[in-house]
């Protein structure tokens, strides 16, 4: 962890999580509200807080992790945040980091027939936006 | 009086019943929804990164054009489609930057003076829940529902501004007043999973089982909601649980206007309660 | 003098030409010594085979025409976009059914539109592309059929898209399940062919088979033409 910290990549990480996100990760106190509260708390690797400290920490790892693409965005962790850190924004910037690269987990082609023409659109669209490079 | 309307895309398929018995409900209220001429897909999701600009194109450009028709709102019904417009006009009135940048891709001078309107603020704040009480004519007496918000309505209640973010009561002070019982649990503002219908399916499913054993419970008979992604996850993988749980007990999902247009005794076969996977007429009929 | 004051300048990918003022630009193209073998159709406007972009200088903006419709300008930098590759369906239109299902399931990226208007900003044909694509995405097959009704399939929309639809193919899938499965079959039509079938016309058509190649010819240049 203390190489991570003093790594020029692991900085400009942290400053590129910040700028996307507009939110500051080191106001951050872990006390894990956002995990308590998370939708998508038992199926992610790593639950919200831990990808608070991670962010923190600037572990690169955290741009590599399920939690990310689990999120539904549903602002749970943001609305009841005691220090006030918009979490989804942060989560967001993860995933955007690794779609502007291409790299995505919802893909057209694989969605079930059954799902693709049984869902309601907005469900497609929703996903692709935030699943879909 | 006349109100413009976007119904979103999901209502003119999908969705059909719920813009069915939107209009329907407002029209036996007084409220007369005018679609917009001419509409896109709002974009389903407000971006959450600071610099994407594109996701709020489609938003803007809906309230620019309803800016040009008369009485400075926007009613909108589906979930993603209130949260959408109301924060991307929310961006435009406060964000000086955000709001220049889409007005010169767009060739707009909008400013964010449109007021995104739900159906159930019109019917708390425009029509009156008396008024409601009294048209409603149906004896929905005794019929159990749960209210469930889901995340989109509510949070963040900075921008969305619509009613209490852990405990709204809009919902059941409307089921109160068309007569029918309202039951209390405790995930009403609990994410479905969303989109996650396409990614992960294990979690919509238990989401799913969490928010309908809690409601069911409580005694519930029914769950009402504003989002046709909601319904559809609430709706469709009841099934589904049932095949891995045999204990599991089915619930009718609606939408709240459905059941607001029963209790205004619109005709049963306009409000598309054929449509749902889990039918909820053996229970509405007895009502 | 007067010759060089008709004469236009013209960079065809990035290569100066002089070319004479009012040519369209196919025919600039080939007057300064391009020979067409793709990118080059019906020469008339229709078959959507020559789409082109161009700017101006000072100009941002991208500016489109199909070659064979559009004149040159003094300073136009061009390039013809003969062909892009495009997303396309297979399907048996007798098995489909008219719903947004059907749409989706073989354009699912649809749903992907940004409403970001590039499409109906770059279409040669004035069409409201984007506006069409939003009929398909909440499966109003009916508005998507009339409102691409024009569209000559030249591509230009597909490759100005950031959500990479292919409009054109939704487009044409989505009039053909008008046209096979939504639209009332066309009453005139049948009631012609009935007349065709029981012998209403074979008179006539005896007698022009008979005729020669002058009366023929006479009779041809005699004929209603449309206004």
């Amino acid at each position: 962890m203390a190489k991570d910290l003093s790594s020029k990549i692991s900085r400009d990480l942290i400053e590129h999580i910040k700028e996307i996100s507009g939110q500051n990760a080191n106001l951050c106190m872990q006390c894990g509200t956002c995990s308590a509260s998370c939708t998508g708390r038992e199926i992610m690797d790593f639950s919200p807080r831990m990808v608070m400290r991670m962010i923190q920490l600037g572990n690169s790892k955290a741009l590599n992790l399920k939690s990310m693409w689990v999120c539904s965005t549903c602002l749970i962790c943001t609305a009841r945040c005691p220090r006030g850190i918009d979490i989804a924004r942060l989560m967001e910037a993860l995933r955007v980091i690794n779609l502007r690269q291409g790299r995505e987990v919802l893909v057209a082609e694989k969605i079930p027939l059954e799902l693709l023409t049984e869902v309601p659109q907005m469900a497609l669209t929703s996903g692709f936006r935030k699943l879909s490079a | 009086m006349r109100i413009p309307y976007f119904p979103g895309c999901t209502l003119h398929s999908k969705a059909k019943g719920l813009d069915d018995s939107t209009r329907g409900s407002l029209a036996a209220l007084g409220i007369e929804l005018t679609e917009l001429p001419q509409w896109t897909c709002c974009g389903t999701v407000f971006p959450l990164a600071q610099d994407n600009y594109i996701g709020m194109v489609a938003a803007a450009r809906i309230l620019a054009n309803a800016a040009k028709e008369e009485g400075g709102k926007l009613v909108t019904v589906c979930s993603f489609c209130y949260h959408v417009l109301k924060r991307v006009n929310y961006v435009i009135k406060n964000n000086l930057e955000a709001r220049k940048k889409l007005n010169d891709y767009l060739e707009e001078n909008y400013t964010g003076e449109i007021e995104p309107v739900h159906p159930l603020e019109i019917c708390k704040e425009n029509v009156g829940l008396d008024a409601i009480r009294e048209k409603a004519t149906k004896n929905l007496k005794g019929l159990k529902v749960a209210c469930y918000y889901g995340c989109m309505l509510v949070r963040p209640a900075s921008e969305m501004n619509f009613d209490d973010p852990e405990n709204p009561t809009i919902m059941e002070e409307l089921v109160s007043a068309i007569g029918a019982e309202v039951v209390e649990y405790s995930y009403k503002t609990t994410c479905c999973g969303s989109y996650q219908i396409l990614y992960d399916n294990d979690l919509v499913m238990q989401k799913v089982e969490e928010i309908l054993n809690s409601a069911t419970a409580k005694g519930a008979e029914a769950i009402i909601t504003s989002c046709p992604l909601c319904q559809f996850n609430l709706d469709w993988s009841q099934e589904k649980i049932l095949q891995k749980n045999a204990g599991f007990q089915k619930i009718p999902v609606l939408y709240f206007t459905q059941l607001l247009g029963l209790a205004l005794e619109l005709p049963q076969e306009s409000l598309g309660l054929d449509k749902h996977y889990v039918d909820p007429r053996p229970l509405l009929v007895g009502a | 003098m007067a010759e060089e004051r008709e004469m236009v300048n013209i960079y065809i990918m990035g290569k100066h030409y002089k070319v004479p003022y009012g040519l369209t630009i196919m025919k600039a193209m080939e007057y300064a010594g391009y020979r067409f073998i793709r990118g080059c159709g019906c020469r008339g406007g229709f078959c959507g085979a020559c789409g082109t972009v161009y700017r101006k200088p000072g100009d941002f903006r991208l500016k489109v025409g199909l070659a064979c419709q559009t004149m040159v300008e003094d300073n136009m930098y061009l390039t013809q976009i003969p062909f892009y590759p495009a997303n396309k369906a297979t399907y048996n239109l007798e098995e489909l059914t008219p719903t947004l299902a059907t749409l989706l399931r073989y354009y699912p990226e649809t749903t992907r539109c940004l409403g970001c208007n590039q499409c109906t900003r770059i279409c040669p044909q004035e069409l409201k592309v984007m506006d069409y694509i939003a009929a398909a995405q909440r499966g109003d097959i009916e508005k998507v059929a009339h409102l691409s009704f024009d569209c000559i399939m030249c591509g230009l929309c597909a490759s100005r898209c950031p959500a990479e639809i292919v409009q054109y193919n939704v487009a044409i899938l989505a009039r053909r399940l008008y046209g096979r499965h939504i639209a009332p079959p066309a009453q005139h039509l049948a009631k012609r062919v009935e007349e065709i079938k029981a012998g209403k016309f074979d008179e006539e058509l005896d007698r022009l088979m008979k005729m020669d190649k002058e009366e023929l010819q006479k009779l041809y240049n005699a004929r209603d033409i449309e206004p």
